[in-house]
């Protein structure tokens, strides 16, 4: 039982890191509050259903194509919006939260109310039985992708040209382009990037909490918290946050459960008390 | 010297009339115009003056002082709260009695808060903000006492006693009453703003850096700012759980904290008008799209959102006040 718990509770933190971190890379180099991340997440896990579900087409199409949809409206919005908006963290939690509100209702247009339950590829379906435990493929597969997510985007961030322009951007903005980085470039491929992964999440998280019309402003507030403790910008801090919370809180529901909720809180309101730039936050 | 005489008088009566023409406008709206509404829409006008207060809040927090903050349903909620318990568990549904203790609680709230989020800054300041109101939603959704039996949220209360026998409420006189702690509200927002301990905040926000090299004690401005946003948070808390006679714990979250801030941007953060502007329009938006589009409204306050921001960004109130300043000059040159 306690194996099982705690194998669900990292798979589920698996997909808190994967929301958090293309959100606090956002907050770290650009400066942008991404309020409609949570939003990006559920276009991406209903375009994920539409695939698999509606169209009978493979999972991993299905979770391609969930993120191809995420990363294309956040381009949309960082483009036509968000672009004009630097530095102005008043309007862009405005705007952002403006197509939270758009976003949900255009998918409630499109898919109607009714929620979706978890889905996921049939291969997955067969608890695999070890001893007396039993584990679902489904949360094993996730737990793996998101490792391989997570080293792959902290290589990206500290070994590749492209993270060290990211990085000189977040410690300054103009003493980069000043040295000749393109700074409108390097924002908008991580914004794409972000959202991509949001989009991604979405089609994974929805083998765990399927597909609601809550989720653009559920999600949003799990990804504040996880970023919160990680810390703004770093891809480290989004991994230990998320893993944090997301088996403090599974523990939290499976030992206290009348107190469902209260703990991820309280955990997280330690955390600040302690670090109040979150776990692994950057100086400044 | 006749000359002289004249333009003088036609200085005087210009002055006169640019102040009494935005007062007279006012009156009209306030005074008049809800005389003439049928009763649901005299709730609504109520429902206005709350949020107004509520975003003047937010307004002396982040319009004058610059700390955007993400949690300032938390102290409405609190004080909403506090009034509701002591309706809901000790029978107390005096005015006299609930409302100050609703204010107060509120505004020890946010005395409490400050100092742990205060000690960071700009998006930090945000979130932190924000992951307090959350414990604080939380703690209301998990804790028995603080929800009738089989439900989330407390229902079924009562109006406030005034005390006076024989008084039964309306809703033009529950109107008129919030119209009273309104118009309290904005003079004590005028007497902030025009203070010298509101300039120091203007000069916060415009570069904290210069104000801390002037001597002047930033944290400590701050702090202030961040108690009294909390006590005029508290008001609009009291006046909402008279006003919606129930309570939940959604009244505490991200939901009720972009409200006031919504508003605030769209009328103009940091003007004395701007709170009252960004509320009406967004209440009265809701309202009407909700009533004539109920599956499309939430399609219609975004697009709000995303055009004010997009392509109003000073904020109506201002935008109306530069238009008068020019429709007034027009006027005279004639």
């Amino acid at each position: 039982m306690f194996l099982t718990t705690l194998v669900n509770g990292i798979a589920y933190g698996v997909v808190l890191f994967l929301i958090a971190s293309g959100m606090s890379i956002v907050m770290g180099v650009m400066g942008i509050s991404n309020l409609a991340h949570g939003a990006l997440y559920m276009v991406g896990a209903y375009v994920g259903w539409q695939v698999f579900k509606g169209f009978h087409w493979p999972f991993i199409v299905a979770v391609l194509l969930g993120g191809v949809a995420g990363g294309l409206v956040g381009l949309f919005i960082e483009r036509i919006f968000l672009r004009r908006l630097y530095k102005q963290p008043n309007e862009q939690v405005l705007l952002t939260f403006g197509f939270v509100y758009i976003i949900t209702n255009i998918c409630l247009w499109i898919w109607r109310g009714w929620s979706r339950l978890p889905f996921t590829a049939s291969v997955l379906f067969r608890p695999i039985i070890i001893g007396n435990q039993r584990f679902a493929p489904s949360r094993l597969v996730l737990i793996l992708i998101g490792v391989v997510l997570a080293v792959g985007l902290w290589y990206l961030q500290d070994r590749t040209r492209l993270g060290a322009m990211v990085r000189a951007g977040m410690d300054d903005k103009e003493m980069a382009q000043g040295l000749g980085i393109n700074m409108e470039r390097v924002s908008m491929i991580v914004f794409f990037i972000a959202s991509f992964i949001a989009g991604l999440a979405g089609v994974l998280g929805a083998q765990v909490m399927g597909v609601n019309l809550e989720l653009g402003t559920n999600i949003l507030v799990l990804a504040l918290v996880v970023v919160i403790v990680g810390g703004i910008g770093s891809i480290q801090g989004a991994f230990v946050g998320g893993l944090l919370i997301g088996v403090v809180d599974t523990f939290g529901k499976a030992l206290f459960p009348q107190m469902a909720m209260f703990t991820i809180y309280l955990a997280m309101v330690i955390v600040l008390v302690v670090r109040p730039r979150g776990l692994l936050g950057r100086g400044g | 010297m006749r000359a002289a005489e004249q333009s003088v008088i036609q200085r005087v009566s210009q002055k006169v009339i640019a102040n009494a023409v935005p007062w007279a406008l006012a009156g009209v709206v306030f005074l008049i115009v809800p005389l003439l509404l049928p009763g649901f829409l005299q709730g609504m006008m109520s429902k206005f003056l709350i949020f107004a207060i509520f975003s003047m809040s937010y307004n002396v927090v982040a319009g004058y002082t610059g700390l955007v903050s993400l949690g300032q349903a938390a102290y409405f909620g609190v004080a909403g709260y506090a009034v509701a318990l002591l309706m809901y568990h000790f029978g107390i549904d005096s005015l006299w009695v609930t409302a100050p203790i609703g204010i107060l609680m509120g505004t020890v709230v946010a005395a409490a808060f400050g100092p742990l989020v205060l000690r960071v800054s700009g998006l930090y300041f945000l979130i932190l903000t924000f992951a307090l109101g959350r414990l604080c939603y939380s703690i209301a959704w998990n804790v028995p006492w603080l929800n009738c039996p089989g439900m989330q949220g407390i229902a079924g209360l009562p109006q406030p006693n005034l005390g006076f026998p024989g008084f039964k409420w309306s809703y033009l006189s529950f109107y008129f009453f919030t119209l009273i702690a309104f118009a309290i509200a904005m003079f004590l927002q005028y007497r902030l703003s025009k203070s010298p301990f509101g300039h120091s905040l203007a000069g916060i926000r415009e570069g904290e850096a210069r104000m801390e090299a002037l001597g002047f004690n930033v944290w400590l401005h701050k702090y202030i700012a961040f108690i009294i946003g909390g006590a005029f948070a508290g008001v609009a808390g009291v006046l909402f759980v008279y006003y919606n006679r129930f309570i939940e714990p959604a009244h505490l979250d991200i939901m009720f904290s972009f409200l006031p801030m919504c508003m605030v941007i769209i009328g103009g953060p940091g003007t004395l008008w701007g709170p009252a502007v960004g509320a009406g329009v967004i209440v009265f938006v809701e309202y009407y799209s909700s009533v004539m589009i109920p599956q499309r409204w939430p399609l219609v306050l975004g697009g709000l959102f995303v055009f004010a921001i997009m392509f109003a960004r000073k904020g109506l109130a201002v935008y109306a006040a530069s238009g008068w300043r020019k429709a007034e000059a027009r006027l005279w040159r004639r």
